[in-house]
């Protein structure tokens, strides 16, 4: 006897003492952990450290504004400022751009690497040549596929990069490229460490340079447990304006409600990609921002593959969907209807580009020209994350898949996680699929090269594998001039031909949206790119 | 009471009426056994109660709260879902994929499971003892578990879960059934008609199937609980029921994203799979109890 | 008790052949090719997928294949994650602490909570009381786990705001993982804010595990209820009551031991049972546990995940199985006995 209630008596002074322990003193102390701590409910996993290696925006938002710098980068007015070059330089043909690098740039210190010297033009030629030289000795590493420089040229557009001296880059252009600068000033023109990389080759770990990066950015990463989180410490050397945070957290939660809840309950100070915008208005403890993106979300047409190789079998389908309706239901009425891949506010965007319209008749008449009269089975790939240009593309796939049913389309949905999803849609192993494109940079072309482009085509980046020769001409004719009207009449007959083959059928421009508790301060989200923690603090 | 009978003779019920008897007793227990007709009649009808089609998607009636609330409509009397379909009739045709699949799985794994199990009773020594052990292997992996390698070999899909339940359901069923056999084959009835020259399956069939089926059933309405929860959890995981299907453990999953701001997409089919689990669950108490109170007496 | 113990172990080598056959056999029943599926190596080049072959011996046998697969897997290779490309042991490691941890307090809790309400039931047979413990436990047993879980988090959590709802404990807290268990783990850090994690990680942990503990602790409601109640008809109690003892007395130093061994002996049984619903859970409340891990890979075809979470798994499971066995011998004489003669 005495054995078991003696036994029970420690069970139950157990519990009572773990019980007062919890709720007794637990707030105050966590309160001196967390005064100088962001925990960031993030909605999906980063593949690798390194943004030149990917164009998704899970693993941008991760790394590129947080571990490394840019050459040049762009002000909140969306005007090109220097960054990690003090200043440039331009010819006046526009094909040779020199850069003035700025002097005592640190290095991240971490323990397993110390830097012996600060950042100078050798990293910066590495960087690129990493990209470019399909010789180099990190080429490979990691796949050797560099989907943004691919898919806007980058080799081709590039003759040489120089080392001037110590402090100076000059690159050499084969033509004039309009958006080149745009272009290095975006998340993915990184500049990463030489001397970490020769290091890493000592100890035969080349592949370590994109798993356990160093950068120059504001912060270090201190630890990443595999889909769970990502701890940052901040670098304590940084050139610019110190962080004021001790630790910054990137709590990975996929679950759109999960990130809710713990918004709701403290667990996290931000989250990316909220649902139920009004409850989040309603809470005063909780903020909610947003900020006019550069995007598009689409259906893409795996152009190589039956039935979508058949033009008329996509415009078919764009006639079926009602896309009034997905913005009301999906979007809750707070996006823009899409009429081409290009938003209003583009400097290139113009009225008069032909929309398709809603009509099933016409769509049955389409596809029974096209000899689809007895049905048709297809697969739709619904993305599984929240991007803000579809916060919920299974909903919006089971939109389409009850439109496609009037005109005797029966749709399959698919949909793998993230990380899978975007590997099996590279390979072209789907049908369609609803994607979509936020840009990195303000000039138009951002969403014509990488998206539309032969190049992209070739590494599958847009899901569409569409080629189309006199579209290529165009925007590269665009891209050699300067000459803004110009350009815009270039883009207008890109336009007219995406209108007429539809690779793709825009649905909309969203805004992107992120809840925060009150406590935060600081501007996170940009128009363009990567969301940016070097100005967050918390009080 | 007078009786027309002139004869005394004494009435034997069988045993399945034996049980009912007892079975009726508890006011409870005829709620239960209420609620389960009435899910039982939902599965088989529900195309024809149905209001609406339960895929049919009405946009311009998103997000509509139930009926009773202040924003409700009397025409969505459960209200509605994020593509404006309809509740009630989402749940009432989710019945019979829910009730109505777990049912039928119940059955096919009852069958398997007293097939396999009585023949593992007629056999003995090293095939029997492998037999013993290789149930308790299974029985010591999680069910669920068990039903995600199944899932993994066949691809996701509502007929390869089921198979998948099935598969998960059937060793209880033989270990019961040999159990309940070897029981019944010391006693002494079956002596007398092996006496008679029957052969060991004549007297499975005619002497011992009728003396265990009440167990058979009684563990049946426990394995039929367990197969809803299955159903339902492998749908919420979602890899049960495909996207429109509305099966309630998918359709809850579906209202996740919704909870705060249309609660009722989570609180009706959760409350409908418990309704049908804790009928199911009394049927099958009211069961055992019955079966218990006939041996006592 | 040593031939118990042989038994015991008997039975265990048994299962674990049992087991590893089951894995071996699912890289064949898996789509795609058997040497992807036990390898795990998806992006391997002709030539070095020729290499694997060789290594696991496809040329040879089945049964020198099943051999040589049980070398690789005593030697800690386990293939590599399909998604991730770590080795599966690595992520099993990761991944099973975690698991073991919400099981295990989960089933204390269900046992501090469900045994006395049962005996309470037992002791009050027939009345209101009785009644109102059963159809508690009724509906305990009937409510679909993860809306339950969804529930709790909205009322503890969101509306009351005292217990977290997700994860194991608080990011902020930079715990080294060295046993994988937290709270060793945190016991054994170094870090300033020692106590203060071990508070967040118990409050971490109470609402998953109690979640996990409901559906167990009514079975153990039921089963010690039953369990009491026979004793209670037993001669010895009876005797004791003849002799005058109080019926306290009774309760305390006769009944509840009694009826606790045959309680024990169940445990075993509910614990495949109580993973089953840590499974669900994990995914409910984001706990980092292996039951997650498994169902994410199957969202993923992550087939060599697959069959070392399963052959990890249930080995656990078949572990607290045995274990609970032996606290059974230990208490209860008879039961070494009873496995003495034919069973």
């Amino acid at each position: 006897m005495a054995f078991y209630s003696s036994l029970k008596k420690a069970h139950c002074s157990f519990f009572i003492v773990m019980c007062v322990g919890l709720f007794a003193c637990n707030s105050e102390n966590k309160a001196s952990l967390s005064a100088n701590s962001i925990v960031y409910c993030s909605e999906g996993a980063p593949e690798i450290f390194n943004p030149q290696l990917i164009t998704s925006g899970v693993t941008v938002d991760a790394t590129s504004k947080q571990l490394y710098n840019q050459l040049i980068t762009f002000n909140a007015d969306n005007s090109i400022s220097p960054s990690l070059a003090k200043s440039w330089h331009v010819t006046r043909d526009n094909k040779k751009i020199t850069f003035y690098i700025r002097k005592n740039v640190n290095f991240h210190q971490t323990n397993f690497f110390t830097p012996t010297r600060a950042l100078n033009a050798d990293d910066v030629l590495f960087s690129f040549n990493r990209i470019l030289d399909k010789k180099h000795l990190f080429h490979q590493v990691s796949g050797g596929k560099y989907p943004f420089f691919q898919s806007v040229g980058f080799s081709e557009l590039i003759q040489s990069i120089e080392r001037i001296n110590d402090y100076t880059v000059r690159f050499t252009l084969n033509r004039a490229d309009s958006s080149f600068l745009a272009n290095l000033a975006t998340d993915f023109s990184v500049i990463l460490s030489k001397e970490y990389a020769e290091q890493l080759v000592k100890q035969n770990q080349m592949e370590h340079i994109d798993i356990h990066p160093i950068g120059t950015g504001p912060f270090k990463l201190k630890e990443y447990r595999t889909g769970s989180f990502i701890r940052y410490n901040p670098h304590e050397q940084y050139w610019d304006e110190k962080t004021t945070l001790k630790q910054l957290v990137y709590d990975i939660t996929p679950s759109n409600t999960g990130r809710l809840t713990k918004l709701l309950t403290g667990e996290c100070d931000i989250s990316s990609y909220p649902i139920a915008h009004e409850k989040i208005k309603k809470n005063p403890k909780l903020a909610l921002d947003n900020v006019t993106a550069f995007n598009i979300g689409y259906l893409g047409f795996n152009t190589t593959k039956y039935p979508f190789d058949n033009k008329l079998v996509r415009k078919a389908v764009s006639h079926a969907i009602n896309r009034q309706a997905i913005l009301d239901t999906v979007y809750f009425g707070k996006a823009e209807a899409a009429t081409t891949i290009l938003p209003p506010s583009s400097w290139a965007y113009n009225k008069d580009i032909p929309s398709i319209n809603y009509s099933i008749k016409m769509a049955k008449n389409i596809l029974e020209e096209a000899g689809f009269t007895d049905g048709l089975t297809i697969d739709l790939w619904a993305m599984p994350v929240q991007r803000s240009y579809n916060p919920d593309a299974v909903t919006m796939a089971k939109l389409i898949q009850a439109d496609l049913k009037l005109i005797g389309i029966t749709v399959n949905i698919v949909s793998y996680n993230w990380h899978e999803f975007l590997r099996r849609v590279t390979l072209g192993e789907h049908q369609s699929v609803l994607l979509g494109w936020t840009a990195d940079h303000p000039d138009p072309d951002n969403f014509f090269t990488p998206l539309l482009s032969c190049g992209a085509a070739e590494t599958g980046n847009n899901g569409n594998f569409w080629c189309n020769n006199q579209f290529d001409f165009l925007i590269q004719s665009a891209l050699a001039t300067t000459e803004i009207n110009k350009r815009k009449a270039l883009y207008m007959q890109a336009l007219h031909i995406l209108a007429e083959e539809l690779p793709l059928l825009p649905i909309a421009h969203s805004k992107r949206f992120q809840a925060r508790s009150i406590k935060i301060k600081g501007q996170l989200l940009n128009s363009f790119g990567s969301i940016d923690f070097k100005g967050v603090s918390k009080n | 009471m007078a009786r027309d009978n002139i004869y005394q003779e004494e009435e034997f019920p069988s045993p399945l009426v034996q049980l009912w008897f007892y079975f009726r007793q508890s006011p409870v227990v005829k709620v239960g056994f209420g609620c389960f007709i009435f899910l039982c009649l939902l599965a088989i009808f529900s195309p024809f109660i149905s209001p609406y089609s339960p895929i049919e998607n009405h946009l311009d009636s998103i997000l509509l709260p139930p009926a009773w609330d202040d924003n409700g409509d009397v025409s969505y009397l459960l209200g509605t879902d994020n593509l404006g379909r309809d509740m009630l009739s989402r749940l009432i045709q989710g019945t019979s994929l829910t009730f109505g699949l777990s049912f039928i799985v119940v059955i096919i794994s009852l069958v398997i499971g007293v097939v396999i199990g009585s023949l593992a009773a007629l056999t003995k020594g090293m095939k029997s003892s492998f037999l013993n052990h290789f149930l308790d292997v299974i029985l010591s992996i999680p069910s669920l578990l068990m039903a995600i390698v199944i899932v993994a070999i066949l691809g996701p899909g509502l007929s390869n879960t089921l198979w998948a339940i099935v598969i998960v359901l059937i060793p209880q069923f033989i270990h019961i059934t040999r159990n309940a056999v070897e029981e019944e084959f010391n006693k002494d009835y079956v002596l007398a008609s092996r006496l008679d020259g029957a052969n060991s399956l004549r007297i499975l069939y005619y002497s011992i199937f009728p003396n265990i089926v009440e167990k058979l059933i009684s563990q049946a309405t426990l394995a039929q609980s367990a197969a809803i929860l299955d159903i339902a959890t492998l749908g919420f995981l979602g890899l049960g029921a495909p996207i429109p299907m509305p099966e309630w453990g998918a359709m809850l999953a579906n209202g996740i994203d919704l909870f705060y701001i249309a609660p009722w997409t989570v609180y009706l089919p959760g409350l409908a799979i418990l309704f049908s689990v804790v009928a199911t669950n009394l049927v099958g108490e009211g069961m055992r109890h019955a079966l218990k109170a006939r041996k006592e007496n | 008790m040593l031939l118990f113990t042989l038994r015991r172990f008997n039975l265990f080598l048994f299962t674990m052949v049992l087991l590893t056959i089951l894995s071996f056999s699912l890289s064949f029943l898996f789509p795609g090719e058997q040497i992807t599926n036990i390898s795990g190596k998806i992006n391997a080049s002709p030539e070095s997928i020729e290499l694997i072959a060789l290594h696991y011996g496809k040329h040879e046998s089945i049964l020198s294949q099943y051999w040589i697969y049980l070398n690789h897997l005593f030697k800690g290779d386990w293939g590599l994650s399909m998604t991730s490309q770590l080795p599966i042991l690595d992520e099993i490691y990761n991944h099973l602490p975690a698991t073991i941890e919400l099981t295990i307090s989960a089933l204390f809790i269900a046992m501090i909570v469900g045994i006395p309400i049962g005996f309470i039931a037992a002791i009050n047979h027939r009345k209101k009381s009785d009644d109102l413990i059963l159809s508690f436990a009724m509906i305990g047993y009937s409510i679909p786990i993860f809306w339950l879980g969804l529930l709790a988090i909205l009322i503890f959590s969101i509306q009351l705001g005292w217990l977290p709802s997700a994860g194991q404990i608080s990011l902020l807290y930079e715990i080294k993982q060295i046993t994988g268990i937290q709270f060793i783990d945190i016991l054994l850090s170094d870090s300033p804010y020692k106590w203060q994690a071990f508070q967040d990680a118990s409050s971490h942990i109470l609402l998953p595990s109690c979640v996990v503990a409901l559906a167990p602790a009514t079975i153990f409601i039921r089963l010690a209820r039953t369990s009491m109640l026979n004793v209670l008809e037993t001669h010895y109690i009876k005797a004791a009551m003849a002799k005058g003892l109080t019926f306290r007395q009774i309760i305390y130093r006769h009944a509840i031991r009694n009826a606790m061994v045959n309680v024990i002996r169940d445990v075993g049984l509910q614990f495949a049972n109580l993973v089953t619903l840590a499974m669900v859970t994990e995914v409910i409340f984001s706990w980092p546990g292996i039951g997650r891990w498994l169902i994410e890979s199957i969202y993923q075809r992550d087939y060599t995940a697959i069959q070392g979470g399963l052959l990890a798994l249930s080995c656990f499971i078949f572990l607290v199985h045995i274990f609970t066995d032996f606290v059974y011998a230990t208490l209860n004489p008879l039961a070494r006995e009873k496995n003495r003669g034919s069973r």
